[in-house]
This record gives C-alpha cells, structure tokens and sequence, in this order.
C-alpha cells in the first residue's frame, strides 16, 4: 500500500506562555527562539502510516509545504522510518491559508505519484483551522474522513473508525481516500531510535518550488475566503478574595451567596 | 554563543533522547530519589531506544559510528532535564565502561557481552578505588591469583557508581603484587559469580537515585577468558581510558551549570523583593553576568576537547585541565545560584538545591582537582 502523509511545521506549543509573542501588524506569531516542531496530530498521522505499513507491506512517504526549516521536520519523519519525504517550498514570509495549501499540496501529490491512502492531522496546533484536509480531498477529488482515530487495511478495503460527540462511528472504504487523523492511545508517535535518526539524513529528501509542480507565487497567493482582522493574546484579569467566615458552613453560605449573582447574570 | 560542535544529525537525536528522557525518565525521577535508586526497565529501554553505546558495531546491535558527540548529546539532556542522578547510569555505562569492552575486548568476549551491553540487559561498572587508596591505584590491595583457567580473586573495592545494578564490573587487581603498576589486571566479574558480594547502597549527600556501593570478592573464581586486555597491562589501560572519562565529567559540569543558569534566571524575574523582581538588582545582575561568561568560556573549552577526542588528539593534561577547571566553576556556580535562591534555595523540593549536592562529588571523582593539578604539573617538567 502506498501511503502518503501531509505533515505542518508549527511553532513549539510547549514553549512558555510568557515568550509567546504576536506581531500585531503581520497578525502571525512571532518566532523568537522557541523551537519548531511537528504538529502532533501530524504526528498522530505518521505512526498510523507506519503501522499499515509495518502490517501490510508497502511505501509511506512524508510531504511538506514551508520553509528550508521544514526540513527538520521531514527528517525527524525519516528517522520514525519513513520511506522518502519531499519538501514543497514555499515562497513569501506569510503563512499561507488553508486554500493556498491544499492547492499546494493537491499539485504536489501528483506530481508524487498515485497513492492508495493519504493521512493529515486533523488540524494544526497553531491556527486550528482544520481546513485543509477537507479542501485537498475536494481538489483530489477524493473521499475523506475527519477526526480518524485508526484505520485497518484489508485486502484493499481501509475501514476507519472515527471520533464523534457520542461515540465512534466506523467507515469503510476501497483507496484511494483521504483521512485526517485524531490522536488515541495506538497512535502515539514512537521515539526515534538512534540507528534511525542517523539514517534518516541518507534517505532521499526531493525539495521542489512552486515552478517545479506547474504553481506560481499568484496561484497561492490571494486566495482568502477569511481574513484575519486583528491577532492579539488574550489578556488575563485575575482576582484574588479569601472568603472569610468563623465555620466551614459560614463560608460556604458566603461563597454561594458570591456566586449566585454571578450565575445569575450568565445564565 | 552559538555552538558549532554539533550537525543537524545530532541535533535530531537531541529531540529524540529528550523525548526518551521525558517519557522514561523524568516522571520517575522524584520517586527513585526517594528510593535511592532508579528502576532498572529504565536501563533497559535505553537500550532498546538506542541509546546505550552508540559506537558499537552493527553486529552487535549498535551503529558502529565512532562519535563521542552522541555520547555528550545524551549527557546535556540528562542535566537539561534535571534528571543528574537518575542519568548517570547511562553516562556511567557509555563513556566511562563502554569504552574498555570496544578497545580490550577479545573476538569472543565481544560476541559474548557487546549485544548485553547495547540493549542494555547488561549494566557495567567499573571498580578502581579500594577503602584504603583512591588516587593510588598502584598500592591497591585486591589480589588475583593464577589457578590454572581462572584467577581466585579477593578484596574489596568502594564508592563503585553502578554498584547495586551493574551485571559486569570491571575489577582492577593485582595479578602479580610484586610489582606496583605492572602487577595490575583488569578483570570482569559478572554478577552471579560464586563470593561476589555487594555492600550496601552508600547513603551519599546527593546523588541520591544513584546507586553506589562496595563490593566484596572472597575466593571468586573469575575464568581467564574474563581478563580484559593483556595480564600487567591494568593500570597502562586505565590510564588510556581516564581522558574520556575526565571529559565526561566536564560534560556534564557545563550542562549542569546550563541548566542551573537558566533555572536560576528564571527565579531572579519571577521572585520579587522589596518591589521589584530580584534579577533587577545591580549584585543579582552582576553575579549572573559573571557566571555567564563562564560558563560560556568551559562551553568553548570542553567542546574543543570533545572535538579532540574525536580526532584521537585529547591528551591527559588537556582532559586534566577541562575536568578541574570546569567542575570548580560547577561548584562556584551551583553555590551562586543557590544563593539567589535565598531560603528556598536551602529547600530539597528546589532542584537548585539538589543539583548543589549533586555537583559536589565532581571535583572529587575521576580524579580530584589536586590530583588534575599533579598531572598539568607533571607534564610542565616540574
């Protein structure tokens, strides 16, 4: 089976709250020195492959859209043994949008060769948009199921499991489709082992431009169906009382008698 | 300064060593202390993550690159997680023991040990320092008499890192007690081996999670195939190995004032007094900048000597002069960030206050800084 799998770039989640930083004019994150990383649903979606792979045989192969840095990504991709990755690079310092990418990706993809099933995240930890696996499925022209929590390959048939508010539903399907894939506790990532993560700089790594799968800057460029009018982070008003009384009983009744009319007027 | 020591492949083994420590390692780290050692499956994963003796050959399970940057890459995460002692068994095993199994070893002796020691189903150690020598390793008193296929060997030895859990120790004794530096032989004795007995775990001032013990041989019957290297030539290996294992320590005494920098800049802004955060103050501003520096300079050095060993030029004054010099800025820095540390810093449940009690056996093991001073004094011809 041939599978394929979109990972994103993002800046690291983890990084501390008080270095994270909005440039209100461009309405992008601020690098600083925070790390990159991988999304984890990216994740998520990479050791589903691998795991239909390591049960059935075949090629996973791992594809990117962003910047040289990207590359870091993509190689830690190889090391959880991937097959091949290649890095779609982009021009411009803006992040594009959710369109941008799936027309990126879509071109990429076939310029890559047919494959039997490609996997996402099912949203990215910056934005969270959560776009872009469906708007690539619509420019492939494929099936696709979102919040994909795992998936069994059998003689050609994928059936997929997916999350909902009530439960999980189960889909089946014959390739080529697509599914954005959630986290559950099967589709933890692995850590890459050593012997990997030095091999995974001798696996092929193809970067192309936009030239190189028949785009140009304007095809990417432009293409909003939102916009976004104002970034900033959220200002935190926190407010300290001791509630005070001689009993326990006593500071309960002065609590609720705090809180009834804040209840009151949310309700 | 940017650190050019390191390639993008290092960088992501980085990555990958974090995540092993963070999943294996660190949520465990304040029970083991507590325990005063960490759990085994831990070594054990290590291993099959990787991350035990890198350089070994592919046969043998390992990658066969010879680097010691991934050895020094898996050390600065250990303190950069803020995990010393819970880490040292690793360090211990791959810089320190590792290294006379790849050199000494015979063909059989690897096929018998090398896949244990990768994996890690097998812990070493290494046993040189006696209760009544330690620097002195030629008055040692452990005896290795010839009997026919096998050595009977009796004494003692103490303060031995990997005391309790290791399954190899590499024993140094004296086959020949005539001699002084020429008598001496190195053996390996397995765990299981008829009159090899542990000591209790050593109740250490930090440390606390890692084991050290004494070990007491009586009439252990040790076959010959165990000698490591030639008989005589114990303590002309020993002293082959000691640069890498000097340059260890120095590893791990810059990451560890790394790691005690930062938590320590962290503190100074985060902690207010007489109303305003107390890394505004000119003293606390002043001492940071100058352990800074510092620790940026033992950075350059050590790197240097990394690079060195690589290359197969470390020599044992240089290795001297890294080790002392870097693990007295340890202690100066541990004591200064202690300090900014006020009250709380007195305070096991700090981790500053853990790490200063880690870092003071580093100018005493491996070699004591009046010892490092001897052999930089040694070889200027005085």
């Amino acid at each position: 089976m041939k599978i394929l799998v979109c990972i994103k770039q993002i800046l690291d989640p983890d990084m501390p709250a008080r270095d994270f930083k909005v440039n209100a004019e461009t309405k992008e994150a601020e690098r600083g020195g925070a790390n990159l990383v991988t999304n984890i649903f990216c994740e998520n979606a990479l050791e589903t492959a691998l795991q239909i792979k390591e049960k059935t045989s075949g090629k996973v192969t791992a594809l990117s859209y962003g910047t040289d840095d990207t590359e870091d990504s993509l190689r830690k991709a190889l090391a959880m043994t991937v097959d091949e990755a290649a890095l779609i690079l982009r021009e411009g310092d803006s992040n594009p949008d959710a369109e941008a990418v799936a027309k990126v990706l879509a071109a990429a993809i076939t310029k890559l060769g047919e494959f039997d099933l490609i996997l996402m995240g099912r949203e990215s930890g910056d934005w969270g948009v959560g776009q872009t696996g469906g708007l690539l499925a619509e420019e492939l022209g494929l099936p696709s199921l979102a919040f994909v929590d795992s998936i069994e390959a059998n003689d050609g048939t994928l059936t997929m499991r997916r999350q909902t508010d009530s439960g999980t539903e189960t889909a089946t399907v014959t390739g080529p489709a697509l599914a954005l894939i959630t986290n559950n506790e099967f589709n933890v990532p692995r850590i890459p082992k050593t012997r990997d993560v030095m091999m995974s700089y001798r696996k092929p790594l193809e970067k192309f431009s936009l030239a190189d799968i028949g785009l140009s800057a304007e095809d990417v460029s432009g293409s909003s169906f939102y916009e976004v009018t104002d970034l900033s982070i959220p200002t935190k008003d926190v407010q300290c009382e001791f509630v005070e009384g001689d009993s326990i009983d006593e500071k309960i009744g002065v609590l609720a008698s705090k809180i009834q009319p804040v209840v009151a007027a949310n309700s | 300064m940017d650190r050019q020591l390191y390639e993008p492949v290092h960088g992501a083994f980085r990555e990958a060593v974090r995540q092993f420590l963070g999943k294996e390692v660190v949520p465990h780290h304040e029970q083991w202390l507590e325990r005063g050692n960490i759990d085994k499956r831990m070594f054990r994963k290590a291993g099959e993550q990787g991350l035990l003796c890198v350089s070994a050959a592919e046969q043998f399970g390992g990658t066969g690159v010879a680097d010691f940057r991934y050895n020094c890459v898996l050390n600065e995460e250990i303190q950069a997680a803020g995990v010393t002692s819970s880490g040292l068994c690793m360090t211990l095993h791959n810089d320190i023991c590792f290294p006379y199994f790849q050199r000494l070893a015979n063909d059989e002796q690897r096929e018998r040990w090398m896949p244990g020691l990768v994996d890690g189903s097998l812990m070493s150690a290494i046993a040189m320092t006696e209760p009544s020598i330690g620097s002195d390793l030629a008055s040692m008193s452990s005896s290795a008499k010839d009997d026919g296929d096998a050595y009977i060997v009796n004494g003692s030895k103490t303060f031995i890192t990997n005391g309790i859990n290791a399954d190899l120790v590499i024993v140094a004794v004296k086959t020949d007690p005539t001699q002084r530096h020429k008598g001496m032989s190195l053996l390996v004795i397995e765990e299981g081996m008829e009159g090899f007995e542990r000591g209790r775990n050593l109740d250490k001032i930090g440390l606390k999670s890692q084991d050290t013990a004494e070990l007491f041989f009586s009439n252990v019957r040790v076959p010959k195939s165990n000698l490591l290297g030639q008989e005589g030539e114990g303590f002309l290996n020993l002293v082959k190995h000691l640069p890498q294992e000097r340059l260890s320590i120095a590893v791990t005494a810059v990451a560890h004032c790394r790691w005690a920098f930062e938590e320590t800049l962290r503190y100074v802004k985060e902690r207010d007094a007489f109303g305003q955060p107390i890394g505004k103050f000119q003293n606390s501003q002043f001492v940071l900048a100058t352990l800074k520096t510092e620790i940026e300079i033992g950075q350059v050095f050590i790197d240097r000597q990394i690079e060195a060993l690589n290359e197969g030029s470390l020599t044992a004054e240089d290795a001297a002069m890294g080790k002392w010099w870097v693990t007295e800025l340890q202690q100066r820095v541990m004591d200064r960030c202690l300090q900014l540390h006020g009250g709380y810093g007195y305070m096991t449940e700090y981790p500053i206050s853990r790490a200063w009690a880690d870092s003071r056996i580093q100018t005493i093991y491996g070699g004591t800084t009046e010892v490092m001073k001897m052999i930089i004094g040694k070889s200027l011809g005085l």
